[in-house]
C-alpha cells in the first residue's frame, strides 16, 4: 500500500508540475533555450585561420553586406517580407537564430560569408541541405543560407577569431550542443524528432552534427556525417556494430538493414530509442507472424522477445542468448525430462544421443515455441 | 526539409491544447520525412555494397573543406569528418532549370571455392553472372527544389532493390520501391520427405509411414541430395509525405511483403531417449508463404509551442500455408507390452495464423516556461486473429493403448479429428494494448535541468479457450497427435471426470491469457559543470504487474549516473554507471492450477497426489530478485590534425537471488579504433574489439522414481525427496569474442586502391558441475564417463580480405576490379556427429549445420559509366 501511495504521490506531483508549466506562457522557448546557455568560459575559435592574416586584414577584405547592415534580430525578419510575395519553396521562411554568445550581431548575408568561406561554399553547394535552401532562396535572394543556421554574422565578420561570435557546430565550437540542436530543431522539430528532448542522445550531450553534416555531401542521402547510417552509428556504438559479425545476426553487415530500421536516434518514448511502443512491437514490424495472439502463449515470448534473443548478434542459433537446452532450463525445472543435466554423453557422438540436446534440442518437439494456435498445442508440440 | 512559420497559439490547458492541435494550430510546418519513425526499409544495399551507394561517392576534394584551415573539422564529439568529395556538377537537362546526374555500375561476378557455405551466403544471393552494382539517376530542379531520384542494384534474382523517389524539397515526397532480400538458413540440409515447401511432407516410396526401421530411414537420409533451406523477402511499397494544408503535414504509406521459402522445423512423435526403438523425433521442413501488408498514416503540425503528431499503423499478416502435415517413418510401441492397437503415423502443426494489428497514437508536446517541454503520448492498439482451428488430431482409426478390460486407454480418432470436437471453431484471440507516456523537462537555469516522466502500458489479453470436446464430454486434447497416449498409458492428454482412467489426469484445459501492466516513473536532473562537462542522475521506478505469472508485482528501481566531458586531455568522455535492484511480492511457484484439469469439478486427486509443478525454489529470471550494475565509457580522442582514437569500455553484472534458475550474467568488453586521414587521398582505419561474457544457471533433477508412484512427489521443496540436494547441478556458458579490422584506401590519381581485412573469432564453452550423478541425464558408467565437465568448445571464425582497384579511364568511364577472399570455421556441438549420419535410432535430422571449414573467393570486374 505504501508503494502505491508513494507512487500516486509522485504522479500527482509530476502532474501538478506539468500543469503549472502548461498554464504558463512561453513566448519563445527556443530563444530561451539558446539564451539559457549563458556566458561561458573562453575557448579556442572554431575556425582559426591557418593563414597569417590579421583580423583587420580579414575585415578589410569583406564585401559590403548584400542585405542591409543593421537589420538585426529583434526587428522584422527580412526573409519573411520576401516570402509573402513569393511562391518559392518553404525554405524561404527559414529564420535566423539568435546567437546567445553574440546577441547583438546582425545578419550580413551569404555573400559576405562566402568572401572568406569560399571552399565551404563550394562543398555546401553540393549538399542537399544547402542546395534545397538555395532552391528556396531562388526567389528572394541569396541571404537565407549561411545565417539561417550559423546565426547573424556581423560580429564574426568583424572579429572572425572571436570565440562564439558565430554559431558553430564542430568540436572546438563554443556554441553549446543545446544551442546547436536548437538551431536545427527550429526547422526540424516535431515528427520523427518530437521526442528529442529528454532522449538519451540529448542527455549524453550529442549534437545533430555528431551524426549529420549539412555542409558537404558526405553521403548521397541523409546529410550524414559519414557515408552511411551504420557507419555513423558505429562511430560511438562500436561494440554493437561488432556484435553483428557474430554467427547469427540480422542482415546489417550485408547492407539490407540499418540501425534506424529499429531505432530512432532522434528520440522516442522508449529508453533504447525504439520506433514503437515496446520491444515486441518493433520486432513484429518484420516478424509479423510472431504477433499472434496465439491460442496458447509462451509467457516470456509474449512479455519480451529479448528474454530469449540478443537482437544485435549471437553465437547461438537464431540470435538466442544461450545455447539450447540451457536457455530453456533457466526456467523449466518440471519433473521428468526438462531438468536433467545434459552432458557430452548426450551428443550425437556420445554414448547416449539425446533429442533434448542434439540439433534443435528442445525445439525439435516444442517447435511452436513462439505460440501455438492448435487446440492440442499447450506445450507447443503442434 | 524544413520550414518554420510562426504565429503560435497559446492555449491555457491541456485539453484546449489538444483541441487546438487537432483543429486550429498554426505553428511551424517542417516537412522532414518521417522515415525514422517507421520500422524497416531505411537501408537499401547488399553484400557487394553494404552502403548501397558507394559508387556515388566521389573521390575526395584535394582542396578539402576550407581554405581557412588545413585538414578536416571534427564532430562536436571529436570524430573527424571525412574529406568532402570533389563533386562534379550535374548536367543541364535541355534549357530547363533541371539538371541530372547518372551512374551505371555493372559487371561480372565470379564466385569460387565453397560458395555454398552457409555463413558466406547467409543474407547474400551470390551467384556467378552479371551484376548491377548500381544504377543511379538523379534529376534536380535548382529553382523549385523538385527532384527525381532512382536507385537500383541487382546481385541476383533474390538479392536486388529498386527505389524511385520524387518530390519537392520542403513540400512533398513520393516513394516507391521493390526489393528482394535473401535469407539462407541452411546449405547442408538433407530432408527425407517429398513435398518440401508444401503443407504435406510425405515419405519416399522406400519408406512406410509408421513401419520403417531406423536402418531404412538412415539409408534414405544418406541418399538424399544436399539442398538449401531459406527464404526470400520480397517487399514493395508506396508512400507519400507532404504538406496537406498550411502547416499540416501528412504521410501515407503502404508496404507489401511476401516471404516465400522454407525453414527448418520440428516434428514430435513422442520421446525416443527413454524408449529405445520407440517414439519419433523428426527435424522437418516447414513452408514459408507469408504476406504482410502494412499501412502507415501520420498527420502532424509543428508550431513553436505545440507539436502535434497522430499516427496510425496497421499490419495485416496472412499465412497462405497455415499448417504442416508430416508422415513419420517410425513405428510406435506401447511401453506396457500389449498389442499395439493404435495406428499413429502422422504429425501435424498449426502454423502461424493470419493476424490483424491496429495502433493509433497521439503525441503532443508543448514548450513551457522555464525552458521546459511537456510531452504526452497516448496509444491504443489491438492484435487480433480469428483463424479457424484445426481439429485436436489428424489421426484416423484408433489411438491410445488397450491393456485389458476395463483398462482401455484407447480413443476413437473420429471423436477428435473433427472441429466438432472443439468448444469453439475459431481462435477469437485478441490482445489490446494501451499506452500513456508523459514527460516534462525543464531547464530553469543555464546549468541545471530536471525532468520527470511517467509511462503506463498495458497488454490486456482477451483470449479465452476451453479445451472441451462436446462429442465426448471430455476435456483436454490429444497430445502429439496421439503418439504420446499410444506409447504411455493414460497420457493421451484427456481428462474425463466420468472415467476412472482419466479423472485424475492433470492436463491443460484452458489457455493462459498472459498480459501485464507496466508503470514507470522517472525523475532526473542534469548539472552543467563548466562549459564542457555535465553530470546527470536519473532514478527510475518500474512497477510491473504481470498477469497469471509467478509474481503479481515486480519492482525494479534503478539509479543511473552520467558524466560527459568534452575536455579530458582534449578527449570527449562519456561515462555512465547504473545500479538496479529488482524485487517483488511473494513468488508463487505454481500459479497455473486454474488452467489445468485439477481445477475442474470431478477431478479426483490420485492416491499418490499430483507431482509438484516445479521446484518451489525456482525463480524465473524475468521475475526473480536481481541486482544489476552497468558501466560504460566511450572515449573519443582527437589526436593531432588527422587522427582520431576512440575506445569503448563496458561491463554488465547481473546477480539473481535464487537457488534454482539463472544465477548471474556478466559481460566485459572493450573496443579500440584508430582513424587516420592524413590527406584527402588517404585513409586508414584499424579496429580491435574484445568481449567476454558468462551466464550461469542452477537446476535440480527430480527423483523420477517418485513421479506417479509416491506421495513424496507432491513435495516441491528443494532438498525434499522429489528435488534432493544431491541432484543439483550448475551450468555456465562462457563466450569470448574477438574482432579486428583494418581498412586502407589511397587515391593514386587515375587509380584508387581499397583494401580491407576483417576478422571475427568467437569461442563458446558450456561447462557444468553437479553434486552427484543423480543430476545427470545418464547415470550408467558410460554416461558418467562421457559426461566430463563440459561440452566441446563451439567456435565461429571468419577472415575476410577485400581488395578493390578502381581505374579512371576518362572522365566518364571507370573500371573497378574487385576481389574478396574469405575463410571460415564453425563448430557447434549440437551438430556433433551429423557429418557422419543424421539418423539416430528413431530420430532423423535434416540439417548438418554450418560447414566446419570453408574458403571462398569472389572476383568481380565492374564497368562504371557516368551518364
Amino acid at each position: 500500500m505504501m508503494r502505491v501511495f508513494s507512487l500516486l504521490l509522485v504522479v500527482a506531483w509530476c502532474a501538478a508540475m506539468a500543469i503549472a508549466g502548461l498554464l504558463s506562457e512561453s513566448p519563445d522557448a527556443y530563444a530561451q533555450e539558446a539564451a539559457a546557455t549563458g556566458p561561458v568560459a573562453a575557448a579556442p575559435a572554431a575556425h582559426s585561420p591557418a593563414s597569417k592574416l590579421t583580423q583587420s586584414d580579414i575585415a578589410r577584405m569583406l564585401p559590403a553586406t548584400d542585405m542591409g547592415a543593421g537589420d538585426g534580430m529583434g526587428r522584422e525578419n527580412p526573409h519573411l517580407a520576401a516570402m509573402r510575395d513569393s511562391p518559392a519553396t518553404p525554405f524561404d521562411g527559414a529564420s535566423i537564430p539568435v546567437n546567445p554568445l553574440a546577441p547583438n550581431a546582425d545578419a550580413v548575408g551569404a555573400k559576405t560569408c562566402v568572401a572568406c568561406h569560399a571552399q565551404e561554399n563550394v562543398q555546401a553547394s553540393h549538399s542537399l541541405h544547402v542546395a534545397s535552401f538555395r532552391a528556396g532562396a531562388a526567389h528572394t535572394g541569396p541571404q537565407a543560407a549561411c545565417e539561417s543556421c550559423h546565426g547573424p554574422g556581423s560580429v564574426h565578420a568583424k572579429d572572425p577569431t572571436a570565440p562564439g561570435s558565430i554559431i558553430a557546430f564542430t568540436h572546438d565550437a563554443k556554441t553549446s550542443p543545446q544551442v546547436q540542436a536548437g538551431v536545427c530543431l527550429s526547422c526540424h522539430a516535431g515528427g520523427a524528432r518530437q521526442h528529442w528532448v529528454g532522449s538519451i542522445h540529448q542527455n549524453r550531450g550529442l549534437s545533430c552534427t555528431d551524426c549529420h553534416n549539412p555542409m558537404a555531401k558526405l553521403s548521397p542521402e541523409g546529410v550524414l556525417a559519414k557515408a552511411s547510417i551504420n557507419e555513423v552509428c558505429s562511430t560511438c556504438h562500436q561494440d554493437i556494430r561488432a556484435k553483428f559479425n557474430r554467427r547469427s545476426h540480422m542482415p546489417l553487415p550485408e547492407g539490407q538493414m540499418a540501425c534506424t530500421d529499429c531505432h530512432n536516434p532522434h528520440g522516442s518514448i522508449t529508453k533504447p530509442l525504439l520506433k514503437t511502443d515496446t520491444v515486441n512491437e518493433t520486432c513484429y514490424g518484420c516478424h509479423a507472424e510472431k504477433r499472434g495472439p496465439f491460442l496458447f502463449e509462451h509467457a516470456p515470448v509474449r512479455a519480451n522477445c529479448l528474454n530469449c534473443h540478443d537482437v544485435h548478434g549471437s553465437n547461438q542459433q537464431t540470435l538466442l542468448v544461450a545455447p539450447i537446452p540451457m536457455l530453456c532450463q533457466q526456467c523449466h525445472t518440471m519433473t521428468r525430462h526438462p531438468n536433467d543435466l545434459q552432458t557430452s554423453a548426450s551428443l550425437g557422438i556420445g554414448p547416449h544421443p539425446d533429442e533434448r540436446l542434439m540439433g534443435r534440442g528442445c525445439l525439435s518437439c516444442h517447435t511452436n515455441i513462439h505460440g501455438s494456435n492448435n487446440p492440442s498445442g499447450p506445450k507447443f508440440h503442434k | 526539409m524544413p520550414v518554420l512559420r510562426g504565429n503560435p497559439t497559446a492555449p491555457k490547458a491541456l485539453v484546449l491544447g489538444l483541441l487546438a492541435g487537432l483543429f486550429g494550430m498554426q505553428g511551424a510546418a517542417a516537412s522532414d520525412t518521417s522515415g525514422t519513425m517507421r520500422v524497416g526499409d531505411m537501408q537499401y544495399g547488399n553484400g557487394l555494397d553494404p552502403r548501397g551507394w558507394t559508387p556515388m561517392l566521389y573521390p575526395a576534394d584535394p582542396d578539402g573543406m576550407s581554405y581557412l584551415h588545413a585538414g578536416m573539422l571534427r564532430t562536436p564529439t571529436g570524430a573527424l569528418y571525412p574529406y568532402p568529395p570533389l563533386v562534379e556538377p550535374a548536367k543541364p537537362l535541355g534549357q530547363s532549370d533541371w539538371t541530372y546526374a547518372g551512374l551505371l555500375d555493372f559487371g561480372y561476378l565470379h564466385v569460387g571455392g565453397d560458395r555454398n557455405a552457409e555463413y558466406f551466403r547467409q543474407y547474400d544471393g551470390w551467384k556467378n553472372g552479371a551484376v548491377l552494382g548500381l544504377f543511379a539517376l538523379d534529376f534536380n530542379n535548382r529553382k523549385t527544389g523538385g527532384y527525381v531520384d532512382f536507385r537500383g542494384s541487382r546481385v541476383s534474382g533474390n538479392d536486388q532493390f529498386y527505389r524511385l523517389r520524387a518530390g519537392k524539397y520542403g513540400s512533398y515526397r513520393l516513394e516507391g520501391f521493390y526489393r528482394d532480400m535473401p535469407h539462407t538458413v541452411s546449405t547442408s540440409a538433407y530432408p527425407i520427405w517429398n513435398g518440401v515447401g508444401s503443407t504435406n511432407l510425405t515419405l519416399p516410396a522406400s519408406l512406410v509411414p509408421g513401419a520403417s526401421t531406423p536402418v531404412q530411414v538412415a539409408a534414405v537420409s544418406a541418399a538424399q541430395p544436399r539442398r538449401d533451406i531459406g527464404l526470400t523477402r520480397t517487399r514493395a511499397g508506396l508512400s507519400y509525405e507532404g504538406t496537406l494544408y498550411r502547416n499540416w503535414i501528412g504521410s501515407a504509406g503502404i508496404t507489401n511483403e511476401k516471404r516465400t521459402g522454407t525453414r527448418l522445423w520440428g516434428g514430435s512423435m513422442f520421446f525416443n531417449y527413454p524408449f529405445p526403438d520407440n517414439g519419433g523425433v523428426l527435424e522437418t521442413v516447414r513452408p514459408i508463404d507469408f504476406r504482410t501488408t502494412d499501412v502507415n498514416l501520420s498527420l502532424r503540425n509543428v508550431g513553436k509551442l505545440w507539436h502535434f503528431l497522430a499516427t496510425y499503423n496497421g499490419s495485416f499478416f496472412r499465412n497462405h500455408k497455415d499448417h504442416l502435415d508430416f508422415a513419420s517413418p517410425f513405428a510406435l510401441w506401447n511401453v506396457v507390452g500389449t498389442p499395439q492397437v493404435a495406428d499413429i503415423k502422422n504429425g501435424q502443426f498449426s502454423l502461424e495464423p493470419d493476424n490483424d494489428y491496429h495502433n493509433i497514437r497521439l503525441d503532443l508536446s508543448r514548450e513551457l516556461q522555464g525552458n521546459g517541454q511537456f510531452t504526452i503520448a497516448g496509444a491504443w492498439g489491438t492484435m487480433r486473429q480469428n483463424a479457424a482451428l484445426l481439429p485436436p488430431t489428424s489421426c484416423t482409426g484408433v489411438g491410445g493403448i488397450f491393456i485389458a478390460p476395463p483398462v482401455d486407454y484407447t480413443f476413437q480418432c473420429a471423436n477428435w479429428n473433427t472441429t466438432a470436437a472443439l468448444s469453439q471453431r475459431n481462435a477469437n484471440a485478441r490482445i489490446d494494448t494501451g499506452l500513456i507516456d508523459a514527460r516534462a523537462t525543464f531547464r530553469p537555469t543555464p546549468t541545471f535541468s530536471w525532468h520527470a516522466g511517467l509511462r503506463w502500458y498495458r497488454e490486456d489479453n482477451k483470449t479465452r479457450y476451453l479445451a472441451y470436446n462436446p462429442l465426448t464430454g471430455q476435456y483436454g486434447y490429444i497430445s502429439e497427435n496421439g503418439s504420446q497416449g499410444s506409447i504411455v498409458p493414460g497420457e493421451s492428454g484427456i481428462f474425463d471426470p466420468t472415467n476412472p482412467l482419466y479423472w485424475s489426469s492433470n492436463v491443460t484445459v484452458r489457455n493462459v491469457p498472459f498480459g501485464y501492466t507496466d508503470s514507470i516513473l522517472e525523475l532526473g536532473s542534469d548539472w552543467q559543470i563548466g562549459r564542457k562537462t555535465s553530470l546527470g542522475v536519473t532514478y527510475t521506478y518500474d512497477h510491473n504487474q504481470p498477469k497469471y505469472r509467478e509474481r503479481t508485482r515486480v519492482d525494479d528501481q534503478r539509479i543511473k549516473f552520467d558524466w560527459v566531458s568534452r575536455d579530458v586531455i582534449g578527449a570527449t568522455v562519456r561515462l555512465s554507471w547504473e545500479y538496479a535492484k529488482r524485487d517483488g511480492d511473494r513468488y508463487h511457484y505454481d500459479p497455473y492450477e486454474q488452467f489445468f484439469s485439477e481445477s475442474l469439478t470431478g477431478f479426483v486427486d490420485p492416491a499418490v497426489g499430483l507431482a509438484a509443478h516445479t521446484v518451489a525454489d525456482m525463480r524465473k529470471y524475468d521475475l526473480s530478485d536481481r541486482t544489476e550494475s552497468k558501466a560504460r565509457a566511450i572515449i573519443t580522442y582527437p589526436w593531432g590534425e588527422s587522427t582520431t582514437l576512440s575506445a569503448t569500455f563496458y561491463g554488465n553484472r547481473d546477480n539473481y537471488d535464487t537457488l534454482i534458475g539463472r544465477q548471474d550474467t556478466r559481460t566485459t568488453g572493450a573496443t579500440l579504433q584508430w582513424d587516420w586521414q592524413p590527406t584527402p587521398a588517404t585513409t586508414l582505419n584499424a579496429y580491435l574489439g574484445i568481449e567476454g561474457s558468462r551466464m550461469g544457471i542452477a537446476n535440480v533433477a527430480d527423483n523420477e522414481a517418485l513421479v506417479g508412484a509416491n506421495i513424496d512427489q507432491t513435495n516441491p521443496n528443494l532438498g525434499g525427496p522429489l528435488y534432493p540436494y544431491a541432484n543439483r547441478w550448475w551450468e555456465y556458458d562462457r563466450e569470448g569474442n574477438r574482432n579486428a579490422g583494418l581498412s586502407f584506401s589511397h587515391d593514386f590519381g587515375r587509380m584508387r586502391a581499397d583494401l580491407s581485412y576483417n576478422y571475427t573469432g568467437s569461442t563458446g564453452h558450456v561447462g557444468y558441475t553437479y553434486d552427484t550423478i543423480g543430476a545427470l541425464a545418464y547415470r550408467d558408467p558410460a554416461g558418467v564417463a562421457a559426461a566430463g565437465a563440459g561440452f566441446p568448445d563451439n567456435k565461429y571464425r571468419t577472415n575476410t580480405l577485400d581488395l578493390g582497384l578502381s581505374f579512371r579511364v576518362n572522365r566518364n568511364v571507370g573500371v573497378r576490379l574487385y576481389g574478396r577472399y574469405q575463410t571460415g570455421a564453425f563448430s557447434d556441438w549440437h551438430y556433433a556427429g551429423f557429418e557422419q549420419t543424421l539418423s539416430y535410432d528413431h530420430r532423423i535430422y535434416t540439417d548438418k549445420g554450418g560447414q566446419l571449414h570453408y574458403d571462398v573467393s569472389m572476383l568481380g570486374l565492374m564497368l562504371n559509366l557516368k551518364l
